[in-house]
């Protein structure tokens, strides 16, 4: 009898969650069905996942016609420029807060932790200051100072993240370090970081994940034809409602670097994002 | 080996080499321009005179928003959101915590992570996937609707409609969040409670209202305080949805500053009220950090 009552039970909410991932994945299924449809039908609401006349014509119109290579080489400027100066201002400065202990420390730890949270919105909040002083100083329209602005944005996380994954390396191993003659620097060049690559890999993965979802700064300070892919897809498809089925082959294109490098890492991710994890 | 860490070499000063460089970015980028928006606040800076020259106006930006009213609209607004928003997450993504947490779930290991799987894609390509299928001419839900035997609707012409749209979205693109939070804190609790609780004869309904409910409501608030503070920041969805429209009707406190500063060049005005939305937000922050050791809870 409990037998049968633990079957029943199983089969019951198995299946309330396998119909809820439906549902939850529903939207995935019905992009990738639209990026198939050939313009023709595109205004046909019938849903089947692969279309009976499906083609590749939207990608072959992405690949070969749109402006996407542009695009997506300035989304290529201002990721490289992000990743590598927010880098290079955060590795050191986890050391800094994870190493020393100086009065300001505790503070300014916390409100990077608060201020990660709300990155997003708070961006939006200083955006105008932001504009405005950028069009003062001539900097508006660059992709070198967005790739700037996102690397600022992403200091009080990745600064908190690595300071908390540099606190588990031994502190002998600074010791062994400096009776070896070693600096600051060659401490945490030879002994911090090779130690601390998984850390660090997370932050490249959050910051990149951050970066190539970013709109609202660039469709801000940066003009048309140097849109990055992100602004391109949301700002082209508001103002001249490029054709449902090319937006979506782009979006698709654009998307599967991100979904595997997801993939790949996910494990990591959730540990690393549950801390930071809010969107919109 | 405590002399070592208390030798000079750790000189407080020397922190400072490492850390001045990521300050400065930060403060240059982020803190200087909402000092500079407090300037700009004070003055009568729009699209035409800002290269030109504008002026110095006091607090009567301030005055149309506060005493005149202006601002209290989109606050009611967000409020109203915030409640709708918040509730709808946090049942969703308990709701999906307990079944991921019940003992009579098969495939969890194939099935928790598919149910990650929206995070990993760019989540304003998730909005404008929501907007496709919302949309009147080749938008799924109202076909799905109409094949049900319901009328169509219009989703985003009417501003209660386009209201739901932007609830069911944010929901869709926070319950992985609130949900990896969750099931995190009930995977922390002992295995002996629960078992001792089925020795008990305790029901699952019982157990996960008596055990599982109170033993991860610390995490569990957290995560429902973080979601409000960004609930009352809300942008993305609703802008990307249909701006925060129609006319206008639903636009919250981000999209009525965004929209004043950069669609009407009201920048003195627009600076102002995202002054004022600034300042609640961080009155909002130290409530809550106070009530609840937000800070600590999570860094200890």
């Amino acid at each position: 009898m409990m037998k049968i009552r633990k079957g029943i039970l199983n089969v019951v909410v198995t299946s309330i969650a396998v119909l809820l991932l439906i549902a939850l994945l529903f939207p995935i299924l019905w992009i990738i069905s639209s990026s198939l449809k050939p313009y023709s039908s595109l205004f046909s609401t019938e849903f089947q996942l692969i279309p009976a006349n499906a083609t590749l014509e939207a990608y072959e119109w992405v690949l070969f016609e749109s402006r996407f290579w542009e695009f997506a080489k300035n989304t290529v400027i201002v990721y490289l420029t992000t990743i590598l100066s927010a880098l290079l201002v955060t590795v050191p400065a986890a050391y800094g807060f994870s190493r020393f202990s100086f009065k300001a420390k505790a503070a300014i730890l916390n409100s990077y932790f608060i201020l990660a949270q709300f990155m997003s919105g708070m961006s939006v909040i200083a955006l105008i200051g932001l504009y405005l002083f950028l069009v003062k100083i001539h900097l508006v329209d660059s992709l070198f100072v967005v790739g700037l602005i996102y690397a600022a944005t992403t200091v009080p996380y990745v600064t908190w993240y690595l300071k908390t994954y540099f606190d588990t390396v031994p502190r002998e191993y600074d010791e062994a370090a400096f009776l070896d003659g070693a600096s600051f620097l060659q401490n945490l060049i030879r002994v911090i970081i090779p130690i601390s690559r998984p850390g660090i890999i997370v932050a490249i993965i959050f910051i990149t994940l951050l970066t190539l979802s970013e709109w609202v700064i660039a469709g801000i300070l940066l003009s048309s034809h140097k849109f990055t892919l992100p602004v391109a897809l949301v700002t082209l498809q508001g103002r001249w409602e490029t054709p449902w089925n090319k937006f979506a082959a782009m979006s698709i294109i654009y998307s599967l670097p991100l979904l595997i490098l997801f993939m790949l890492s996910h494990k990591n991710i959730e540990k690393g994002m549950s801390m930071s994890g809010l969107k919109g | 080996m405590k002399t070592f860490q208390n030798s000079t070499l750790w000189n407080p000063s020397r922190a400072y080499l490492f850390i001045i460089p990521s300050l400065a970015l930060f403060l240059f980028f982020f803190l200087y321009p909402i000092v500079y928006s407090i300037y700009i606040s004070t003055t009568n800076a729009n699209f035409f005179n800002f290269v030109s020259g504008f002026d110095f106006i006091g607090l009567s930006n301030y005055r149309k928003l506060l005493i005149e009213g202006e601002f209290f609209q989109p606050l009611l607004r967000t409020f109203l959101f915030i409640i709708t928003s918040v509730s709808l997450k946090v049942v969703f993504s308990l709701f999906v915590a307990a079944l991921f947490s019940s003992p009579y779930l098969k495939f969890k290991n194939i099935l928790y992570p598919l149910y990650l799987a929206p995070w990993a894609l760019p989540w304003f390509f998730l909005v404008m996937i929501w907007r496709g299928m919302f949309n009147q001419d080749f938008g799924i839900i109202n076909h799905m609707l109409m094949s049900l035997g319901f009328q169509e609707i219009n989703w985003f012409f009417d501003p209660t409609n386009a209201f739901i749209t932007y609830n069911i979205v944010e929901t869709y693109l926070v319950y992985p969040f609130m949900m990896t939070v969750t099931l995190a804190a009930i995977q922390s609790i002992p295995v002996e409670i629960q078992e001792a609780a089925i020795m008990d004869g305790a029901s699952p309904w019982k157990r996960f209202r008596h055990i599982t409910l109170p033993l991860i409501q610390k995490p569990f608030l957290w995560a429902t305080l973080m979601t409000t503070i960004a609930s009352y920041m809300i942008f993305g969805v609703p802008f990307l949805l249909n701006k925060g429209g129609p006319i206008g009707m639903n636009e919250f406190l981000l999209i009525f500053g965004y929209k004043k500063a950069f669609e009407l060049g009201r920048y003195g005005f627009a600076a102002a009220f995202m002054v004022i939305v600034f300042s609640i937000l961080v009155l909002l922050i130290l409530i809550f950090s106070r009530t609840t050791r937000l800070t600590e809870s999570v860094l200890e």
